[in-house]
């Protein structure tokens, strides 16, 4: 059984082991779309890290205390079950495998203590606490053996945060039955990066690519905190429709402190497009292909490399189905109107012209 | 009177005074009088750029006259498009204004909608056949205009054969009466057959261009038109035809050797009848000459724009460069096939991106209906407004011959300083003057003088620069032909509203329609008069207040192009697209905002134009 399995090694089949958005990275490199190389902590390890010190037996003893009718009561065991993991440690073997990966993915690349991301990858379907805002699954700019072990656990944690107890305690999905993977990967020093949808999320128009972007690590805009730039692609004459925003912040990594954070955006870089025309098209070319691979409108997270050259300097690092206009019956928009009936209303469209 | 904030009304307009007495060139009911005052405020009337830019001469009108009362009666008599009615003009200073008139009462709307479906419906379904037969129809109408016969001179005498064996009855007099009568029938006529179809062609593609928005609610107008846009459209014929003549000539060096050499182009004519391979390649240019090289120099609506028949020059300096690029062993022609395939591709990767098959059923049967009468919008303009208006101006031509040569005018163009319904008085008075026999004088001099005074006046109005708008700014616009053909929208008009503030000095930006994609930097040549398109340099970028069809060789030479005036779907847009020159259409104020020398930066696909540096 593996505790870990590189990302080109596990795509959906392996979804039970990799959880949903490992897998999906799987997908994408199966797709010949770029992905920064990393690999995941599989839920075989989870397993084994909840066993090993009976804290398997703790955790669900700890759960059956909970009074769903009272909120700080599942909020004290959250955090003692947080808390427990955080001071648990993995087995020795676990341990040197995640820092055999570790070093390997760092050279690689070639970096000595090479930054990476450290998320969660969920096997149950739509988790909302997971994302939910505040609560970490993603950590940002790890850096060294014992720093990707502490956040591995931590991401390991995230199942438990009062959210997604709760979550499943309405739902009732058995709190064991529901498994945790974690994704290392190496992280984009992002010269500007953000997210895109293969359809216009606003009007639902499916020959649209809508990318967003801001400087810096995409964290601004995933979590909304700036406004992006806005481009607007045709998937078809590639046009570009563009709303360039004034962009105050920017997520970056900040060596003092070791790690990544807001800064105020220097002010001649505030309101000049993040990323240049060809980059567009390239991010909407890759966003058809993604959406063409998977058969469904896709919400993708990209990252573009402040050091490589374009092409080589454009990465997805994330992708899952769009689930606003994806879930609206396919009704025809027409009417199932023929030319006629449709030149008819056409014709009787009020006309106003004056005041 | 209240007065909105904004547009003066139409009585309020103040005139420079070297204008003074312009109202008398133009037919009465052209004014804007007190007695209609209450209706001509209600509306909002602009300046039509798209077809009248310029100052207007009186006889030049007449198309407007034709078109205003045509138009008008398909929308709201004869096809009877159920909210619409017609198209309004007035004159303001040598300058043209039109207005789209408010919308029926609701029962007349009731009334029309049942005769619309009956008669339009008919009409998209027959169109092939339709399409034939109005051809037939109006190359017959040319051919009679050009068979009319207009008399050199007034005989001294007349001669033997109209008096012996019998009488003719009716003489010179009646000979130039008639003829000017008939050539004036005609016009008129022509343009009842213009509008056959145009009002439908123009419905059915606001209706596809609903419906892909339907589809794709981000679908761009310009991507719209590319899906309409056919290939095969008779307004390339003349360039085509100079394509063929020029590989002809390529293939004989005898006759491409003369067509080379910087002589005017009679002399070449000349040359090439002294040897057989020159008449053989001259038989083939008079081929293509009727019809096809009557075709305007401008866009057909000013008689000082002369034909390709008129200026062989012109005609002759694209058959230079072909046969030079010929043998350079680069293509000449449009690749027809290819830009049809292109078209027909990116309707199939729309039409996949749809998501049930009940809309791709109403897509693919919306998108025949289009394509179909759509064709009649891009087919008819080179027949009725170059074909047969340069059988037009040849045959006025004539008539300013007689008018010089019986010493009514001085100069032949003369006779377009007065309106059609004046012309018939100076006919009269050169027949009856004729008729009266030795020693009566005419009132030339009155004549004269009133031609050296309209003269000064449209001098003095080519330098007064009208404002956009007059009357009520309207709240929306929805009329199709002002959306589609004019370009005029209900952000457009607030634009100039704007822009009316505005100095033009301190304009940086203009914002226009995107009509054809594509970024360029470079320097500016603004051309308000058509026939300074030919002070053009290679790699310029034209500003105009309107492009044409007709310049197509032009676009060759030019990056970019930026009119004041001028939707999606304006002549202009399709060529500028076709020749992947990046264009921005209806900018209000680029004629005036911009001058030659400037630097701009032009974005086809945002409408932007940036001022870079200011000559």
């Amino acid at each position: 059984m593996p505790y870990t399995l590189w990302f080109d090694k596990a795509g959906k089949e392996a979804i039970g082991l990799v959880g949903g958005k490992n897998a999906s990275l799987g997908e994408l490199i199966k797709a010949d779309i770029p992905v920064p190389p990393g690999f995941s902590v599989t839920t075989e390890t989870y397993g084994e890290f909840l066993s090993g010190g009976g804290l398997k037996e703790k955790i669900e003893s700890l759960l059956s205390k909970i009074d769903i009718q009272d909120v700080s009561s599942l909020e004290n065991v959250s955090k003692v079950i947080r808390q427990l993991m955080a001071e648990a440690t993995f087995s020795k073997r676990i341990e040197e495998e995640i820092s055999f990966n570790y070093q390997a993915l760092a050279q690689v690349v070639d970096v000595p203590d090479l930054p990476v991301a450290v998320r969660s990858s969920a096997t149950a379907e739509d988790l909302p606490g997971a994302s939910f805002a505040g609560q970490q699954d993603t950590f940002l700019w790890v850096q060294g053996n014992d720093e990707v072990l502490e956040k591995v656990k931590l991401c390991m944690a995230s199942l438990f945060t009062p959210r997604a107890i709760s979550y499943r305690i309405k739902m009732g999905f058995p709190h064991e039955k529901v498994l945790i993977s974690v994704g290392v990967q190496k992280i984009v020093d992002a010269r500007a990066a953000g997210v895109m949808f293969t359809l216009n999320p606003t009007n639902g128009d499916p020959s649209k690519v809508v990318i967003e972007g801001n400087w810096g690590l995409g964290e601004t805009v995933v979590s909304g905190i700036c406004n992006p730039d806005k481009f607007v692609v045709d998937k078809v004459t590639k046009e570009i429709g563009r709303t360039i925003s004034l962009k105050e912040c920017e997520c970056i990594y900040d060596p003092v402190r070791g790690g990544v954070a807001h800064v105020d955006t220097p002010p001649e870089r505030r309101e000049i497009p993040c990323i240049e025309d060809q980059e567009i098209l390239e991010l909407a070319r890759y966003a058809k292909r993604v959406e063409g691979y998977y058969g469904c409108p896709q919400d993708i997270e990209w990252a573009i490399d402040k050091q490589k050259p374009f092409p080589m300097n454009i990465f997805m690092v994330q992708s899952r189905p769009e689930t606003i206009w994806s879930q609206q019956k396919k009704e025809p928009v027409l009417g199932k109107k023929s030319a006629y009936e449709l030149l008819m209303e056409k014709a009787l469209q009020r006309v106003k012209i004056s005041s | 009177m209240a007065q909105k904030k904004g547009f003066p009304m139409p009585l309020e307009v103040e005139y420079p005074k070297e204008l003074e007495g312009w109202e008398e060139m133009y037919p009465p009911m052209y004014m804007f009088s007190k007695d209609r005052k209450v209706w001509e405020e209600k509306h909002f009337w602009f300046h039509d750029k798209i077809h009248a830019p310029e100052a207007m001469y009186p006889l030049d009108l007449i198309f407007h006259e034709a078109w205003q009362i045509s138009l008008s009666q398909y929308t709201t008599r004869v096809f009877c498009i159920p909210p619409a009615q017609g198209i309004a003009q007035r004159m303001v200073g040598c300058y043209m204004y039109i207005t789209p008139v408010s919308p029926p009462p609701g029962e007349i709307i009731q009334e029309k909608a049942g005769l619309f479906q009956k008669r339009v419906f008919y009409v998209f379904d027959h169109y092939d056949e339709l399409w034939g037969t109005w051809l037939k129809k109006f190359k017959a109408l040319g051919e009679e205009m050009n068979s009319i016969k207009v008399p050199a001179e007034f005989p001294k005498f007349e001669s033997d054969d109209t008096v012996l064996p019998e009488p003719r009855g009716y003489y010179t007099s009646y000979d130039v009466i008639n003829a000017w009568d008939k050539l004036v029938d005609l016009m008129i006529k022509g343009w009842q057959y213009h509008f056959q179809y145009l009002n439908l062609a123009y419905l059915a593609y606001l209706m596809f261009a609903d419906i892909c928005r339907k589809l794709f609610p981000g679908l761009s107008e310009s991507t719209i038109g590319k899906l309409v846009a056919g290939a095969y459209v008779q307004m390339f014929r003349p360039e085509e035809e100079l394509c063929r003549l020029a590989r002809l000539a390529a293939a004989v060096p005898a006759v491409s050797k003369i067509l080379k050499n910087d002589i005017p182009a009679d002399k070449k004519i000349e040359s090439l009848r002294k040897t057989a391979e020159g008449n053989d390649w001259l038989v083939e240019y008079e081929k293509s000459k009727d019809p096809w090289f009557f075709v305007s120099c401008g866009s057909g609506w000013f008689h000082y724009e002369g034909s390709w028949t008129t200026k062989p020059e012109i005609p002759f300096g694209y058959l230079k460069g072909d046969i030079e690029r010929i043998e350079k062993g680069e293509k000449i022609e449009r690749d027809v096939p290819s830009i049809d395939k292109a078209r027909a591709e990116l309707a199939e990767e729309y039409r996949k991106l749809i998501k049930t098959d009940e809309d791709r059923k109403s897509f693919d049967d919306t998108y025949k209906a289009v394509r179909t009468i759509y064709k009649y919008a891009e087919d008819h303009l080179f027949w009725v407004e170059h074909w047969f208006h340069t059988i037009w101006f040849d045959k006025v031509r004539e008539f300013g011959r007689l008018l010089v040569k019986s010493g009514m005018l001085k100069g032949v163009d003369d006779i377009y300083l007065f309106n059609r319904f004046e012309v018939p008085l100076i006919m009269e008075d050169m027949a009856t003057t004729w008729a009266l026999g030795e020693g009566v004088p005419s009132r030339f001099q009155y004549w004269q003088a009133k031609a050296e005074k309209r003269k000064k006046i449209l001098e003095a109005a080519k330098k007064w620069n009208p404002m956009p708008g007059l009357g009520t700014p309207p709240e929306e616009i929805a009329e199709p032909f002002t959306v589609m053909l004019w370009g005029i929208t209900t952000e457009k008009v607030q634009d100039w509203l704007k822009g009316m503030a505005v100095v033009p000095t301190e304009v940086t930006e203009l914002k226009g329609f995107a009509s054809s994609a594509g970024i360029v930097e470079g320097r500016v040549r603004v051309v308000k008069l058509l026939e300074e398109i030919t002070k053009i340099q290679q790699g310029e970028i034209l500003v105009c207040p309107t492009t044409n069809p007709a310049w197509a060789p032009v676009f060759t030479k030019i990056k970019a192009s930026i009119t004041d005036i001028g939707g999606l779907t304006s002549h202009a847009a399709i060529v500028c697209r076709e020749y992947g020159v990046p264009s921005v259409t209806g900018t209000g104020i680029a004629t005036s905002v911009l001058k030659t020398g400037d630097t701009v930066k032009v974005d086809g696909n945002t409408g932007i134009v940036k001022i870079l540096k200011r000559a």
